[in-house]
């Protein structure tokens, strides 16, 4: 087929044109638009979800992985009908709560889908809190354990919470909460558990925030966390080889420290008819009365 | 030296693409703020007292207070629309001569090189001043901030001094106690002119030295060498492990009764119910 080819999708009484199907967008690992769409189908209950009632950012690659990309966040010109927007600072975000959206912005070569930790409808009442550990390095074989630690420090403050791959090196522990905290009170939390952190395990992580002075430490990101910022979301494909999916994990796979891109594109689809979405399985937890005691301090 | 700005010269049709390099450094020892009673440096922290937390840059705007306490606010994007047109030149309106400025203009010294092809032109407006004898006065924007500049001829190459706006230049006529009409001794008038005409020598700037720098530089190798040296602590963070400990224990002490799920243990009945769950 010429790559040249156009086509039209019909999903859920909505038009779609489809542009360039044969188009590699991860070169290496044979992923194809066509094939992308495909696996977006596949994601799309749960990439949606987790992008609906949130700011969307996009990354764009019109070539590929390789090629120059840009990030969205108005939303792209011509907007279909089907399209929702959601207005924030001037910015008209794309409100990603359908199956043609998502297929849309594939076509797009939209291949990152990064959310913002402020809801629409109540942009001041975080409904997860996340502590992003972001390694230094570009291979980090302690990401794991790190995680882990983190982990178990929770657990042993009665705090249930589900870890992430970032899809990239990082790995992101996210909490479900009551809606009872603001953004700068889990920042308080955060310091804590970032200042414990590195002081217990003082040759695997800093909260250090320039990059230039964390040598080989693995950051302990308490501070993405706020209105205004994203986070790669859960069951976002990251633009990089291997085509690596955001993906949510047991704290057993954790233990025995698997490499990110396990979870790729291609077995995203069959791990989520097994597994279904973890960050479901937790239930909202209460962290009031640990920032409570901490204040006092 | 590094490049501090980049931009161009115009000069009726005339553009001349430059670099710009501070002339002068200040040699200041710079001493760090340390806390005598332990020897660490002190921490500046950006601290919001209504909010409790340390403010993030991307969380400051800027504020004009126009009355006690009250505030009109202003983004980076609007403070730099303002600067100027958003062209980076210097743009000369005027050749004058040098000896028409008084020194008090003149603030800060940066030189001027030529930047990609723009050597012909350098060279040219280069020449023609130095012939002519005379210095441009040119408004500049640099950094959102725009002022007035001087450019003249500095042996072969173009060197630009910002000058003070004439509303910044304080007026004489404020200095307290001046005299107001000249009355002196003839036979002391003619004691110190003689003393100046002793003390008269050509300007030899490198017969010059700032003797505290010196004195203080000295001071600090002694002191380097008497190990008279006083070593920062190490940050102790033992305190939050502590408090680690310490809340730990509280939530074991609330959850002895229930197993496993300590989190959902419902805390002290004072806290109002989680909303409904969206979605």
């Amino acid at each position: 087929m010429p790559a040249t080819v156009k086509g039209k999708l019909t999903i859920d009484g909505c038009e779609l044109d489809i542009t360039n199907p044969d188009k590699l967008l991860w070169p290496e690992d044979g992923i194809t638009k066509l094939v992308y769409l495909q696996r977006l189908g596949e994601l799309a209950p749960y990439l949606i979800k987790h992008c609906r009632g949130r700011y969307l950012t996009t990354i764009r690659y019109p070539n590929g992985i390789d090629g120059k990309s840009f990030y969205q966040k108005n939303c792209p010109q011509p907007q279909p009908p089907f399209v929702q927007l959601a207005e924030q600072s001037g910015i008209h975000y794309v409100h990603l709560d359908s199956l043609p959206t998502l297929l849309w912005l594939g076509n797009l070569a939209a291949l990152e889908f990064h959310a913002s930790f402020d809801r629409i409808n109540e942009p001041l009442v975080p409904t997860e809190w996340v502590l992003d550990l972001d390694p230094s390095q570009d291979e980090e074989p302690r990401i794991m354990e790190a995680a882990m630690r983190v982990g178990d420090v929770l657990h042993s403050l009665g705090i249930r919470s589900i870890p992430k791959t970032s899809g990239a090196t990082g790995v992101q522990i996210t909490v479900p909460l009551q809606r009872d905290l603001s953004f700068d009170e889990l920042r308080h939390i955060g310091l804590f558990i970032g200042e414990y952190l590195t002081s217990t395990y003082p040759d695997l992580f800093t909260i250090e925030r320039l990059k230039k002075n964390r040598g080989k430490l693995i950051y302990v990101d308490y501070l993405q966390h706020y209105q205004g910022k994203t986070l790669s979301a859960p069951y976002t494909p990251r633009a990089r080889p291997g085509a690596p999916v955001s993906t949510p994990l047991t704290w057993d796979e954790v233990r025995r420290s698997p490499h990110p891109t396990e979870f790729n594109l291609l077995t995203i689809g069959k791990r989520l008819s097994q597994m279904g979405d973890l960050m479901e399985q937790t239930e909202p937890q209460q962290l009031r009365p640990i920032l409570e005691f901490i204040s006092k301090r | 030296m590094h490049t501090v700005w980049k931009g161009a010269i115009s000069f009726g049709l005339v553009h001349v693409p430059v670099k710009m390099f501070s002339a002068t450094e200040d040699k200041d020892i710079s001493m760090r703020m340390i806390h005598k009673v332990c020897g660490t440096p002190i921490a500046y922290v950006r601290q919001c007292k209504t909010c409790e937390v340390d403010v993030e840059w991307a969380d400051i705007a800027k504020g004009y207070e126009y009355e006690k306490g009250r505030f009109v606010l202003f983004e980076k994007e609007e403070l730099d629309q303002l600067g100027s047109d958003g062209s980076k030149t210097i743009k000369i309106v005027d050749f004058v001569d040098l000896h028409e400025i008084d020194p008090i203009y003149f603030q800060k010294t940066y030189y001027l090189s030529p930047d990609q092809a723009g050597g012909n032109a350098y060279n040219l407006l280069l020449e023609a001043m130095k012939q002519s004898g005379r210095i441009g006065i040119a408004q500049i924007s640099i950094r959102s901030k725009s002022s007035l500049a001087a450019i003249r001829v500095m042996d072969n190459c173009l060197a630009m001094e910002t000058i003070f706006y004439p509303d910044e230049v304080r007026p004489i006529s404020q200095v307290p106690g001046l005299p107001e009409k000249v009355d002196v001794n003839e036979k002391e008038l003619s004691m110190a002119a003689m003393l100046i005409d002793q003390l008269s020598t050509p300007f030899e700037p490198d017969q010059y030295q700032d003797d505290y720098r010196v004195r203080l530089m000295d001071m600090i190798n002694k002191k380097i060498a008497g190990e008279e040296v006083h070593v920062a602590p190490e940050q102790q963070r033992t305190n939050v492990v502590d408090l680690m400990a310490a809340l730990q224990a509280s939530l074991e002490a609330v959850n002895t009764d229930t197993t496993e799920k300590p989190a959902k243990t419902k805390a002290p009945a004072k806290k109002k119910p989680a909303r409904k769950k969206a979605e």
